[in-house]
C-alpha cells in the first residue's frame, strides 16, 4: 500500500509538472500578449510604449527564466501579480473560488438526489414504459447545451416573473445566496444528474444479475429488500466513481453557466483571463483545476478501494 | 425623416426634464448603474474608452470643463473647475490658470500646481523617466503643440504653446483631461485612483463591480448629493436590460439601449426616462491603400460608391443614425458640413442605385464580373458592434462584384494587425472625445498620429489641418474644416458609413442627469445627480 | 476464426442492416430508441448535405425590412437582427456542425488510434511517455482544454476542429491501447507473426479491426460531444466566426439580446443542437448494446 501511494503521488506530481509546462508554453503560443491588449484597449499601437510594458512585466526575458520564476513563486505560495488589475493574483482568484465551489457543490448534490433514485427505479423497472421515459429524459439531459438551458430558464423567468435573478456582489445572507445559486446550480446539475442516473441504472442492472442476488432471492428475501439492501449498496460503487469524475468535469458546465447568469466565479474568470492574456491568472487557475481533477481522481480511487464489495464480504 | 422624429422626441423628453419645476435636491442614496464590460484600467489618461470615462470621471476634476448643465459641449460654455480663472497672453500662446486653494486629494494631501505640471509633463513625455504614472498615452497628438508647463507658484500654472491653437482649452475641458495626483503611483491610478473629485473609489473588482462613495471633503460645498455610486459589470446586454427593467439598476450604461431594444424597455418600464443622442462614434471603413487590390484608386472609389448608408442605419439603428462626413453632422455637431455639400461627396449620394451602376461599370472595366468577382477579406474586431456592420458591408459589396469574407480579428491583436497593414479592408468604429476638428483630424488623419491606423499620409491635408487649427475666426475655420472633410472623403481616407445615435435610460427617480449631445465621453461627473426617493 | 466476425455478431444482435427492409424493421423493433436516433442522425446528415436545396435563401443575406421578423410567412423560423433568414441559417448550420463534429471526431480518432496502437504495440519508454502525456491532457476538463486550444489557434473552422479534436485524443488512445495490449499476446497474432507477417501489417490487419467495436461506440459518443463543445466554444466567442451560420454562435451575444422580444432566435438554434446531439446519443446507446454486449444497458 505504501509503495502504491508513493508511486501514485510521484505520478500526480509528474502530471502537475507536465501540465504546468504545457499551459505555460501554450499560453505563449497564443497570438498577442498583455502589452498588445493594454495598448490596444487604448486604441493605439505605439511600439515604444508596448516595449516598455513588456519589459516591466519581464515578458522579454528567456522563457525558461520566466517559467522558473513562476514555479519558484508557486512553490512559495506567491502567485505573482495579475497583469490587468495589477493586484496579487491570489487576491483576484481566492474570493472567486467559494462562489464556484458552492455552485458546483449544489449542482453535485442535486445530481445525486435526482440521479440515484431515478436510476434505481429505471433499473428495477427495466424495459417498462417508465424506464423508457426516464432514459429519454436522462439522455436529453446529456444533449442540452448548458448555456441554452440557462437562456431558456432566463426566458421563462422573464416571462413569468418579469425579472431575472442577478447575482449581487455580497449576498446579504446564506439563504439569499443559496436562492441565487439554486437555479444556475440546477442548470449545471441537470446534465450531471442524467449521467448519474444512467450509471446508477446500468450498475444496478449489473448487480441484479450477480450470483449473490440470486442466492438472496432463493433464500426468500423480498424483492424490495434485495433491491435496496443488496443491489443498491453495491451498485453505488461505480456511481461514486462517476460522481467524483463528474465533479471535476462540472467545470465545463460552470464556465458557460456563470457566463449566462453573470456569476463572478472562477470558471468564467478563467475564460476572461485567457481573452486578456493575463498569464498569471490563467496559469494558476489551470493548475488549480488540474490539481482538483487529479485529487478527485485519487480520492475516488481510494474510496473505491475502501468500499470494494469483495473486501467487505471477506470481513 | 424618422431620424428627425426620434431626435425631436428625444429633445422633447429632455426639455421636459429640464423645465420640470426645480425640486429641492435630496441628499443621499446609492445610484446603481450597469456597466457593459470590464474597464481595462481606472486611469482615464491611459485609456480611450467610455468604459473608463463614465465610471471614473467622478473621481477627478479638470482644470476647466464643459458646463455640465449644457447639452452641447461648446468652447463658449467652458466653466472653471480646479482652475478658478484663466487668461491668454496677447499672441495666444501662453495660457495661465489661477488654481483653487484648499483643495485636497482623497488621501488628504493638498492639491497644488505641481500636480498639474506633473500630469501634463507625463502626457508630453517630459515627466520623470522612472515614473510609471502614465505608461501609455493614446492622446499624444492632443498635446503636440504644448511645449511646456510651468508651475509659477503653488496656485498658478502656465501652459506654453508652439503656435496659437484655439481648440486647446476645449481639450483641457474634455472628460479625458483630469488632473492626476503626482504622489500616487501609476499602478494605484490604474487600480484604485486618487482624485480631487466628488466621489472616492472604494473598490474596483475586476469583471464584477466598481464602488464609489461620496467624498465628504469635496471642495464644492453641498456636493455631491449621492452617498454612493454602484457600478455592476454585466457583460451580457440582455441581462443589463432586464436588470434595468426589473429595477435592479437605476440607470443603463451610456448609449447601451439600441433602438430595437428601446421598445422592450418602454414596454416593461413605462416610466423610464430614455434619451436618444448622437454618440460621436462613427462606423467607418479602413482601407489598405498600399497594397493590391485597393492600391487602385478606381477600386477604392467604386467601393465607396456601393455603400448605402441608409441600410446600415435602418438595420443597426432603425434609421436613426446620422449621415455625415468626418465630423459629427449638424445640428448636434457644430463643425460637420451641411447636407447639400454632403450629397456631393462620394458615398453619400441620394440615388444609391445609380451610383452602384456606375461603380459596377468601373469594376467591369477592370475585368471583374458576377462570375469573376473580386475576392476580398473584410477584417474586423471580433465583437458584435463591429461585426454587425461588417456583415452588412459584405452584403452590399456583392452588388459591385466584390465577394467579401469576414475575417474576425481577436480584439487583442486588432490594431497591431491593422498597423502591420496585414489586411485589405477593415470595419472600424471611431469615437471622438470632443466635437472639435483638432481632436478628430489630428488623432485620425494626421500623418504623424499613432492612431492614424491606415497611415493615411496626404501632405495637402496635413497642411489644411494645421491651417484650420490655427484659425481664430470660427466661421472661416468652419469652411476650412469642410474643405478637409471633402478632401478626406474624395480620397477615400476612411469612408464614413454613419454617425451612431443611441439611447441612455434612467429611472424617473434619478434627477439631474444631463447627457451631452456631441460626446459620450464628457459630462459624467455625477455631482449634480440626485435620487428622489 | 481469429477475427471476430462482425457480420455474425450484428446478425446475432439482430442489427444486420444492409438494405433489406425487413431487417431494418427488425432493428427498429429491437432498438426503438436507437432507430429514432439513427433517423435523427440521418436527417441531420441529409440536411447538411442538401442544405442549399432545402434552404435556397443565402444564410448570410441581410435585409433591413426583415430585421427580427416573426416566424411564419416568408421567414418560416423568423429572421435575426440583421434580417437573415433563421430557417436558412439553421439548415446551413447543420453543415458547420457536421463538419466540426465529423472533422474533430475523425481527427481525434486518427491521432488517438495511432498513438494508442503505437503505445500498446511498442510499449516500453514510448508507452510510458505517451501515457503520462495523456494523463496531463486528461487533467483538464474537455471544455477548458478546448478553450485554451481555441484561444491559441484563433477563430476559424479549421482551428475549431483542431481545438476540439486534441482533447478527444486521450480517451481514444486509452481504449485502443488497452485492446492492443490484450490482443498482442493472442494466439492469432502470434500465428501471424510466426508466418512472417510484418509488425506494422499485424497491427493494422489484425489488431486494429478487433478494437473496432469499442471504438465505434466511443466515436459516436464523441461526435455528440464534439458538436456540443463547438456550440459552447462558439457561444463563448471562441469557435466558428461570423458570418458562418454556427448554431452556437447564433445563441451568443446578439441573439441573447433579444430573449424577450425575439425568443425564436434563442429557441430554434438551441433545439437544433439538442436534437442532433440527442440523436447521436440515442444511436450511440443502441450501438453500444449491439457491439459491446458486456456493457449492455
Amino acid at each position: 500500500m505504501g509503495a502504491y501511494l508513493t508511486r501514485r503521488f510521484l505520478l500526480m506530481a509528474l502530471t502537475l509538472f507536465g501540465m504546468s509546462v504545457l499551459i505555460f508554453v501554450m499560453l505563449r503560443l497564443v497570438p498577442g500578449n498583455i502589452a498588445d491588449i493594454l495598448v490596444d484597449a487604448a486604441g493605439i499601437a505605439d511600439p515604444k510604449e508596448k516595449a516598455k510594458i513588456i519589459a516591466e512585466l519581464g515578458l522579454d526575458r528567456p522563457i525558461v527564466e520566466q517559467y522558473g520564476q513562476w514555479i519558484g513563486g508557486l512553490a512559495r505560495g506567491d502567485l505573482g501579480f495579475a497583469y490587468v488589475s495589477e493586484r496579487p493574483a491570489l487576491e483576484e482568484i481566492a474570493p472567486r473560488i467559494p462562489i464556484s465551489a458552492k455552485l458546483a457543490g449544489m449542482a453535485l448534490v442535486l445530481s445525486v438526489l435526482i440521479g440515484v433514485p431515478f436510476g434505481v427505479i429505471s433499473a428495477v423497472r427495466q424495459n417498462t414504459a417508465l424506464d423508457y421515459v426516464l432514459r429519454v429524459i436522462s439522455l436529453s439531459g446529456l444533449s442540452l447545451p448548458a448555456f441554452w438551458l440557462g437562456l431558456l430558464v432566463l426566458m421563462a423567468s422573464v416571462h413569468w416573473f418579469g425579472t431575472i435573478p442577478i447575482y449581487s456582489n455580497e449576498p446579504r445572507s446564506f439563504l439569499q445566496e443559496v436562492g441565487l445559486l439554486a437555479i444556475p446550480a440546477a442548470v449545471v446539475g441537470f446534465r450531471s444528474s442524467a449521467l448519474v442516473m444512467r450509471l446508477t441504472r446500468s450498475s444496478m442492472l449489473e448487480v441484479l444479475r450477480q450470483d449473490y442476488i440470486r442466492t438472496a432471492r432463493s433464500k426468500g428475501a423480498s424483492q424490495a429488500s434485495i433491491n435496496y439492501n443488496h443491489a443498491l449498496r453495491n451498485a453505488l460503487l461505480p456511481v461514486v466513481t462517476i460522481i467524483g469524475i463528474e465533479a471535476a468535469f462540472l467545470v465545463g458546465g460552470l464556465i458557460v453557466t456563470e457566463t449566462v447568469f453573470n456569476i463572478p466565479g472562477v470558471a468564467r474568470f478563467l475564460v476572461e483571463a485567457i481573452l486578456w492574456r493575463d498569464y498569471p491568472i490563467v496559469q494558476n487557475l489551470v493548475m488549480l483545476i488540474a490539481f482538483v481533477v487529479i485529487m478527485v481522481n485519487f480520492l475516488v480511487d481510494m474510496a473505491y478501494m475502501a468500499l470494494d464489495p469483495r473486501i467487505k464480504y471477506a470481513d | 425623416m424618422r431620424t428627425g422624429l426620434a431626435f425631436l422626441a428625444g429633445t422633447a423628453v429632455a426639455l421636459m426634464v429640464a423645465v420640470s419645476p426645480a425640486l429641492a435636491q435630496k441628499q443621499g442614496g446609492t445610484l446603481r448603474i450597469s456597466h457593459r464590460d470590464n474597464p481595462p484600467s481606472a486611469s482615464i489618461h491611459e485609456e480611450a474608452t467610455i468604459s473608463v470615462n463614465q465610471p471614473f470621471m467622478a473621481v477627478f476634476n479638470n482644470l476647466v470643463f464643459f458646463d455640465p448643465k449644457e447639452k452641447v459641449n461648446s468652447p463658449d460654455k467652458i466653466v472653471p473647475d480646479l482652475a478658478e480663472s484663466w487668461s491668454w497672453n496677447p499672441d495666444l500662446t501662453r495660457l495661465t490658470f489661477k488654481l483653487r486653494q484648499g483643495v485636497k486629494w482623497h488621501d488628504g494631501k493638498p492639491f497644488s500646481a505641481k500636480d498639474v505640471k506633473c500630469t501634463w509633463d507625463a502626457l508630453i513625455g517630459k515627466g520623470d523617466e522612472k515614473s510609471d504614472l502614465i505608461r501609455k498615452n493614446p492622446r499624444k497628438v492632443w498635446y503636440d503643440n504644448l511645449k511646456e508647463v510651468t508651475a509659477d507658484s503653488d496656485t498658478e500654472v502656465t501652459f506654453t504653446l508652439g503656435r496659437p491653437q484655439p481648440s486647446f482649452l476645449s481639450m483641457l475641458a474634455a472628460g479625458y483631461s483630469p488632473v492626476y495626483a503626482c504622489h500616487v503611483s501609476g499602478r494605484d491610478m490604474r487600480s484604485k485612483p486618487i482624485g480631487t473629485g466628488p466621489f472616492k473609489v472604494v473598490d474596483f473588482k475586476r469583471n464584477e463591480s466598481i464602488r464609489l462613495v461620496r467624498n465628504p471633503d469635496y471642495w464644492k460645498k453641498g456636493r455631491p448629493y449621492l452617498d454612493a455610486i454602484d457600478w455592476k459589470i454585466v457583460p451580457n446586454r440582455s441581462t443589463r436590460m432586464l436588470g434595468f427593467a426589473a429595477g435592479e439598476f437605476d440607470m443603463t450604461f451610456d448609449s447601451d439601449v439600441t433602438f430595437p431594444l428601446l421598445k422592450d424597455i418602454k414596454a416593461q418600464k413605462a416610466d423610464a426616462v430614455c434619451e436618444a443622442r448622437p454618440t460621436n462614434v462613427s462606423s467607418n471603413i479602413l482601407i489598405n491603400r498600399d497594397s493590391p487590390p485597393f492600391d487602385k484608386p478606381e477600386i477604392r472609389k467604386a467601393m465607396v460608391m456601393a455603400l448605402d448608408n441608409k441600410v446600415f442605419s435602418d438595420i443597426l439603428a432603425q434609421g436613426n443614425d446620422l449621415d455625415g462626413a468626418a465630423m459629427l453632422p449638424p445640428p448636434a455637431g457644430f463643425w460637420g458640413m451641411p447636407k447639400e455639400m454632403l450629397a456631393t461627396i462620394p458615398g453619400h449620394a441620394t440615388d444609391v442605385e445609380k451610383s452602384r451602376a456606375e461603380a459596377r461599370k468601373i469594376m467591369e472595366g477592370l475585368g471583374y464580373s458576377k462570375d469573376k468577382p473580386l475576392k476580398v477579406k473584410v477584417a474586423t474586431r471580433n465583437i458584435a458592434i463591429y461585426r454587425d456592420p461588417a456583415v452588412l458591408l459584405i452584403d452590399q459589396l456583392k452588388n459591385i462584384h466584390i465577394e467579401g469574407e469576414l475575417e474576425p480579428i481577436d480584439t487583442t491583436v486588432w490594431y497591431t494587425k491593422i498597423q502591420r497593414k496585414d489586411y485589405m479592408i477593415g470595419m472600424n468604429l471611431t469615437g471622438v472625445g470632443v466635437d472639435d476638428p483638432d481632436v478628430n483630424f489630428y488623432e485620425n488623419y494626421f500623418s504623424k498620429s499613432d492612431r492614424n491606423y491606415t497611415a493615411y499620409n496626404n501632405q495637402e491635408v496635413d497642411k489644411l489641418i494645421d491651417q484650420q487649427s490655427a484659425e481664430q475666426d470660427r466661421e472661416k475655420r468652419r469652411k476650412l474644416v469642410w474643405e478637409v472633410e471633402k478632401n478626406l472623403a474624395e480620397d477615400g481616407a476612411r469612408p464614413i458609413i454613419g454617425h451612431n445615435v443611441a439611447n441612455t435610460c434612467w429611472d424617473s427617480k434619478v434627477k439631474g442627469v444631463v447627457l451631452q449631445h456631441n460626446s459620450i465621453y464628457n459630462g459624467w461627473r455625477f455631482e449634480d445627480v440626485w435620487l428622489d426617493r | 476464426m481469429a477475427n471476430i466476425d462482425h457480420n455474425a455478431e450484428l446478425t446475432r444482435a439482430g442489427a444486420y442492416v444492409t438494405g433489406s427492409w425487413s431487417q431494418i424493421v427488425f432493428f427498429a423493433r429491437r432498438y426503438p430508441l436507437g432507430a429514432v436516433g439513427a433517423l435523427i442522425v440521418l436527417a441531420f446528415i441529409l440536411t447538411a448535405v442538401f442544405a442549399s436545396v432545402m434552404a435556397p435563401i443565402d444564410p448570410t443575406t441581410t435585409n433591413a425590412r426583415a430585421s427580427l421578423a416573426k416566424p411564419g410567412g416568408f421567414h418560416l423560423l423568423g429572421a435575426d437582427f440583421m434580417g437573415r433568414d433563421m430557417y436558412s441559417r439553421i439548415v446551413h448550420g447543420a453543415r458547420i456542425s457536421l463538419a466540426v463534429g465529423v472533422g474533430a471526431m475523425s481527427l481525434g480518432c486518427i491521432l488517438g488510434i495511432s498513438i494508442g496502437l503505437m503505445s500498446g504495440y511498442i510499449g516500453g519508454w514510448f508507452d510510458l511517455a505517451t501515457q503520462r502525456l495523456m494523463d496531463i491532457m486528461q487533467s483538464l476538463p474537455l471544455l477548458v482544454m478546448a478553450i485554451v486550444m481555441a484561444a491559441s489557434l484563433g477563430p476559424s473552422l479549421r482551428n475549431t476542429i483542431i481545438a476540439i479534436a486534441i482533447p478527444l485524443v486521450p480517451s481514444v488512445a486509452r481504449v485502443v491501447r488497452s485492446s492492443t495490449l490484450s490482443l498482442r499476446e493472442q494466439p492469432f497474432v502470434e500465428a501471424a507473426r510466426a508466418v512472417g507477417m510484418g509488425e506494422f501489417r499485424i497491427a493494422v490487419r489484425h489488431v486494429l479491426p478487433n478494437t473496432l467495436a469499442p471504438l465505434i461506440v466511443l466515436a459516436t459518443a464523441q461526435l455528440g460531444s464534439a458538436i456540443l463543445t463547438e456550440a459552447s466554444l462558439s457561444f463563448l466567442g471562441l469557435g466558428i466566426p461570423e458570418p458562418h451560420p454556427s448554431w452556437g454562435r447564433m445563441l451568443s451575444e446578439s441573439a441573447a439580446e433579444y430573449v424577450r422580444s425575439a425568443p425564436w432566435l434563442v429557441i430554434f438554434p438551441g433545439l437544433a443542437i439538442s436534437l442532433t446531439v440527442f440523436g447521436t446519443n440515442l444511436l450511440g446507446d443502441a450501438l453500444r448494446d449491439i457491439l459491446d454486449p458486456r456493457e449492455r444497458t
